[in-house]
């Protein structure tokens, strides 16, 4: 079960999202991604839609205005 | 992987403005309080562009601005934040418990605080489209990855018309779907007469979404149907907003909180909903204006309603309903009369049979949540509580020195 890195620092909707498909899809069950943001735009739409693919997902705020998101892919 | 459990006095399950303030009044009144979020603290309130209606912003303010402000506000109280979805909750009895992912929250009180989500079409092509590909809810979010194209806008309701216009700054033209006939939008009056003379809005009327259409990639047109003629309208764009109003995210809370059909919680004008200890506030509950400035409103009763619901069921619990000597409870209001003559009879009882009966006065004037937690009838009454249980209760007329003792099984020597 390997960990990976993302990093979309600096990067607007829809990046973000776009990045985590593209890397998720590379990933095999119960490989961890751990997404850096800081745009709040994308708070809303990469939860949301990975946990609408039912992966597990949590989210730490590593500043004001800069957030973690950490999700487990599970099929 | 073992579940963790924390112990919280109050966990409040969303973090909207509602929440927020909930939060705010626990953590001021010194409750352990723990706040979940699903993902963006601010709740639906960071999806709008301007709030120009919430009183203390002369200049109007950001939705995400003025929430991450609440936010701010919550954690100098010691709020504890976690951005996490709530997998299930099970309300019945003293502790609550919230269980997420790696988590069961343990709590005396749960604040319901978890909105709503945004409604979709139900239209042919839509899940393929949904976020990223070209269907979006949030105008501030995606507004600026849309500079000089074309966006079509679901809806006329404030949220789509505010929305729209604000979309305009970037976009080349925004296409407005309205299901009414021409000239009849479901938002206030000044917003649409903005909106009709916004030279970048071009509105199709009588229309409602009948399928999206694009290939693997992303979203190409959407297809309107008129609902008078059938007519089907291919529209291409970019990318389509939709504003048709909100579903209330209440699932998890199906068969233990009374829910109207709509799936709004029912709850009372102290927030209390059916379930002891657990309370509702903001676009959650069934209510008449869903807004930052009710959402407040609702979040500092929750609020206070949880902190004193915590102290009532300790006094019930520790000083009340427990063992030790029988027990005479006194339900009185200060600010009345009959209630006030008959104090000296349980003044007596301390006094001269302070070895056979304990005496406990509940004030009600201030707070008649621990009266309502013994059932008790309307102030003045005595409740005679033996083995930690009501054995008795006397109205006004039967409250007497022999009736208390005799009511509580001593021997009155008579």
């Amino acid at each position: 079960m390997a960990e990976f890195a993302l990093d979309c620092l600096g990067e607007a909707c829809p990046v973000p999202l776009m990045k985590t498909e593209k890397k998720m899809a590379e990933m095999a069950v119960g490989d961890v991604l751990v997404v850096n943001i800081d745009h709040s735009c994308a708070m809303k739409n990469i939860p949301e839609w990975a946990r609408k693919q039912g992966h597990n997902v949590e989210i730490e705020e590593v500043d004001d205005g800069e957030w973690e998101v950490i999700i487990e892919k599970t099929k | 992987m073992e579940k963790k459990v924390e112990q919280y006095d109050v966990v409040i399950i969303g973090g909207g403005a509602a929440g927020l303030t909930a939060g705010i009044y626990c953590g001021r009144a010194r409750l352990k309080t723990l706040l979940i979020e699903k993902s963006l603290v601010g709740g639906l309130a960071t999806y709008t562009s301007e709030i120009e209606n919430y009183p203390g912003f002369p200049e109007g303010s950001g939705g995400t601005e003025l929430m991450e402000l609440f936010h701010k506000q919550a954690k100098r109280f010691g709020v504890k934040f976690k951005l996490t979805d709530v997998r299930s909750v099970k309300l019945e009895g003293e502790t609550k418990v919230v269980e997420t992912f790696r988590t069961d929250y343990h709590a005396k009180v749960v604040i319901v605080a978890s909105g709503g989500k945004p409604r979709l079409t139900g239209a042919a092509g839509e899940d393929k489209y949904l976020y990223d590909k070209g269907i979006s809810f949030c105008a501030t979010c995606d507004a600026a990855a849309n500079t000089d194209k074309t966006v079509l806008v679901v809806g006329s309701g404030d949220a789509a018309i505010e929305e729209g216009m604000f979309l305009t700054k970037f976009a080349k033209k925004v296409i407005v779907s309205v299901m009414h006939d021409e000239g009849t939008m479901d938002c206030n009056e000044i917003a649409k007469n903005q909106a009709l003379a916004n030279e970048k809005m071009e509105y199709v009327w009588n229309t409602v979404v009948e399928e999206f259409k694009g290939d693997d990639e992303h979203l190409r047109s959407v297809v309107l149907k008129n609902v008078k003629t059938g007519e089907l309208i291919d529209t291409p764009v970019d990318t389509c907003f939709l504003f048709i109003g909100y579903l209330p995210n209440t699932e998890i809370f199906k068969g233990q909180l009374d829910l109207t059909k709509g799936g709004y919680v029912l709850v009372n004008e102290r927030m209390e909903t059916n379930m002891p200890g657990v309370f509702a506030a903001g676009d959650v509950c069934e209510k008449f204006l869903k807004q930052v400035a009710t959402a407040v409103g609702d979040g500092a009763i929750a609020g206070y309603a949880a902190e004193k619901y915590i102290a009532e069921s300790e006094i019930v619990e520790h000083q009340i309903l427990c063992g030790g000597k029988p027990r005479v409870v006194y339900i009185w209001n200060a600010i009345d009369e009959r209630s006030r003559e008959l104090l000296p009879v349980f003044e007596a009882l301390e006094n001269n049979n302070a070895d056979d009966v304990e005496v406990v006065r509940v004030d009600t004037y201030k707070s008649n949540g621990i009266a309502r937690m013994l059932n008790a009838p309307a102030a003045p009454c005595a409740l005679l509580v033996r083995d930690g249980a009501v054995v008795k209760q006397l109205s006004c007329d039967e409250i007497n020195a022999e009736n208390i003792l005799t009511g509580c099984g001593c021997d009155t020597g008579a």
